[in-house]
């Protein structure tokens, strides 16, 4: 076996000498094939930083070589732009290469390589004699040998680079030709390029895709090496009932908070539509707390408030109202003016609505059949016949047109475009639907299904990625939201008075079904028809229940927060509440009581 | 209240729609039942008169199972109910005794008083 020190630095035979006297007197350490493979991928990490006396001296003292002699003479010719050398080496390493067909692929590179440096330190004649005598010989694609012999016009090295796309002899290209020629070798010749890293970038992969709450939008390069990574629980995951709102005096049946998260609205029963504020405060910094704001009348004939629905500018509400609902009402959420009263006939039932893209075109529909495009400027505009809506939202298509998405009574959840009057059926649920909800990046579909649970769709591909279960059926509109820095989180509410907090990406190693069982959190004393996440503090969780409250839910670390903040007895009061702010709200057995 | 308390009236109902082009509905509060498609026989009788058997009908309450001997035979039978005003509509088979009624079974029977006919709207074409 040759000894492959890996060196770089061309030594003298006395240098060799010492070295090799060295290597007797250091203890010969038996290694393992999996410790001489560590070794060996460490040296390589260390070379690629830059400290290759520190890979030398590793290779010296584990007397494991970092590939084999003839890839290291060559890897060094290359280095050191030693053509001929570099071609001598690829010569005798020839036999090893996985398939003898990609000798030529090397050695044009080789040779291309050297051709544009010479080109670049401006000795044509020499770079047309390897055109002639290196490249075309090789006899491959003709393209890029034309394309090559162009660069002989160039008429300086900086028009050179700018042409080729080759950042020159300084630019980190031999390094760049060295890692591209490695994939051609089995790594006991020469070891893949950045090998330490691609196992440890693998390795901080498969921790976050097992981490359960994982809510960051850290990528996985920032993460940190020192520990497993895994979100905690009390930073990330809603499980703390930081205030309750107890200004409806009936039911409260719906809450969205607004797309830009400074807003919260909330209705009812009572007829009542309640917009809130949302205060983060200062110090410290991301404990958001709920303020009251305005309270909206829609008339006591209504029947209560059915859906609340904000423009995408975060500036109008609109209100639906329940069953005999011939009338929606737009206002503006800062001032509380109502701008619009939109009615059409008098036999309608508008009781869902979805705003387009421009804050300015709506749609409304309800199960008798009406399903209708307005705006605020005109009013009705268009209507789409014979469809029963239960459910709205609107998706940005490719061609700079917006899509309405409903689901009906037959369980199809279809596309409508009001201006090219084109409509499909994206997919079918197998169950009746109660409500829809999309996605802030718009490539998600939140389906409650009566009976069933929710079921999460993807808009591009159209297929249900996830079906999600343990909430409590019964015959009551239930409504979902998917939240989370990266649409991760999925929320619902539920018969049995609790709210639903699943985390939809995570893959366990021990069984995937565990993770499809929702945290539940409790403290309501009614049902919880509706929940909203804000989509911009992303761990904080509105809940609307028949106990005539709304409760806002945060994680752990931020309630904690909160509570402080509020300490000047403006905290929240209102049913269900122990003496120090927090109400007694359990997380389920299936993870960890939060640590406070 | 942090108890749950399972007697609240709570939140809104969820209320299916069969569709089809003559609807049936509640005679009180018009809350959508069934149409002319799932209608199977209309020779039937009940406590206000006429009524007729249906194939399938959405939001309905169902009452615990009951003995009772009709015309035809003894069978068991749950009242049925509109799920919105909880008015007592008819009645649906769960089983019957005699061989020759076995394919009211799961069927649903309607009072005609209790009930109004409407105009719907075609069905869409199945995609």
């Amino acid at each position: 076996m040759e000894n492959g020190s890996g060196c770089l630095n061309g030594s003298g035979a006395a240098d060799s000498a010492e070295k090799a006297q060295q290597q007797q007197q250091c203890p010969a350490v038996q290694l393992s094939e999996r410790n001489r493979e560590a070794v060996r991928v460490i040296g390589q990490y260390l070379r690629e930083l830059g400290l290759a006396r520190s890979a030398e001296a590793l290779v010296l003292e584990a007397g494991c070589p970092l590939e084999s002699g003839a890839a290291a003479q060559f890897r060094s010719s290359v280095l050191l732009g030693d053509w001929d050398g570099a071609e001598a080496s690829l010569a005798s390493l020839r036999r090893a290469l996985w398939r003898e067909s990609s000798w030529s692929e090397i050695a044009f590179r080789l040779a291309e390589q050297r051709y544009l440096e010479l080109l670049e330190s401006g000795a044509h004649i020499a770079a047309l004699c390897v055109l002639r005598g290196k490249l075309t010989p090789l006899q491959l694609s003709p393209d890029r040998l034309h394309r090559l012999s162009g660069l002989i016009m160039c008429s300086g090295p900086e028009e050179l680079r700018q042409l080729s796309g080759w950042s020159g002899a300084a630019g980190g290209t031999r390094q760049a030709l060295l890692d591209s020629v490695e994939q051609f070798f089995p790594p006991s010749v020469m070891l893949p390029p950045k090998r330490l890293s691609v196992l440890l970038d693998q390795a901080v992969r498969a921790q976050v895709s097992r981490c359960r709450h994982h809510n960051t939008s850290l990528s996985p390069d920032q993460l940190t090496l020192l520990a497993d990574h895994s979100c905690q629980a009390a930073a990330s995951v809603p499980s703390v009932c930081s205030q309750v709102l107890d200004a409806h005096q009936d039911e409260v049946h719906v809450c969205q908070f607004s797309p830009n998260g400074r807003f919260l609205a909330t209705g009812g029963r009572d007829c009542v539509a309640i917009v809130w504020l949302v205060e983060a405060a200062a110090n410290p910094p991301g404990a958001p707390r709920v303020r009251h704001h305005l309270t909206l009348r829609i008339g006591e004939e209504r029947g209560g408030v059915a859906w609340l629905a904000w423009s995408p500018d975060s500036r109008l509400l609109l209100a639906c109202a329940a069953e005999e609902a011939t009338e929606v009402i737009v206002w503006e959420a800062e001032t509380g003016d109502c701008i619009k009263k939109l009615k059409h006939r008098d036999e309608d039932s508008l009781t869902t609505a979805a705003w387009l893209p421009d804050s300015n075109h709506f749609v409304v529909g309800g199960n008798r059949g009406h399903f209708y495009l307005c705006s605020v400027d005109v009013g009705f505009e268009k209507a789409w016949d014979f469809i029963r809506v239960v459910a709205l939202a609107t998706r940005r298509e490719d061609d700079g047109g917006t899509a309405v998405l409903a689901a009906d009574t037959f369980a199809r959840i279809r596309r409508y475009r009001f201006d090219t009057m084109q409509d499909e059926t994206l997919f079918r649920e197998d169950g009746p639907v109660m409500s829809m909800s999309i996605s802030q990046d718009e490539t998600l579909l939140a389906v409650c299904v009566a009976s069933a649970g929710v079921h999460l769709w993807d808009l591009r591909l159209r297929v249900c990625r996830r079906r999600l279960h343990g909430l409590t059926h019964g015959a009551y509109l239930l409504h979902a939201s998917i939240g989370g820095p990266n649409q991760d989180f999925v929320a619902s509410g539920s018969h049995d008075a609790r709210v639903c907090v699943w985390h939809r990406g995570c893959q366990a190693g021990d069984g995937a079904q565990q993770h499809l069982l929702p945290d539940k959190l409790s403290g309501h004393g009614g049902l919880v028809s509706c929940v909203s996440w804000n989509p911009r503090h992303h761990g904080m969780l509105a809940s609307a229940s028949d106990d005539c409250t709304v409760r806002i839910w945060l994680p752990a670390s931020l309630a904690a927060a909160a509570q402080a903040a509020s300490a000047d007895g403006t905290g929240p009061g209102g049913a269900g509440f122990s003496s120090n702010g927090c109400c007694s709200s359990t997380v389920s057995k299936h993870q960890p009581p939060p640590l406070l | 209240s942090s108890e749950f308390n399972a007697s609240y009236s709570m939140g809104r109902l969820h209320i299916e729609h069969m569709g089809g082009e003559r609807v049936f509905s509640c005679a009180n509060c018009d809350c959508p039942l069934t149409n002319r498609q799932q209608l199977i026989s209309t020779r039937f009788t009940g406590a206000t008169g006429r009524a007729f058997l249906f194939n399938r009908v959405v939001n309905l309450d169902t009452s615990e199972l009951q003995d009772r001997v009709m015309l035809t035979g003894r069978h068991m039978v749950r009242d049925v109910s509109c799920r919105k005003c909880k008015t007592k509509l008819g009645w649906v088979y769960e089983f019957a005794t005699e061989e020759s009624q076995q394919y009211k079974e799961g069927k649903i029977i309607l009072e005609r008083a209790l009930i109004n006919e409407s105009e719907g709207f075609p069905d869409p074409v199945k995609d």
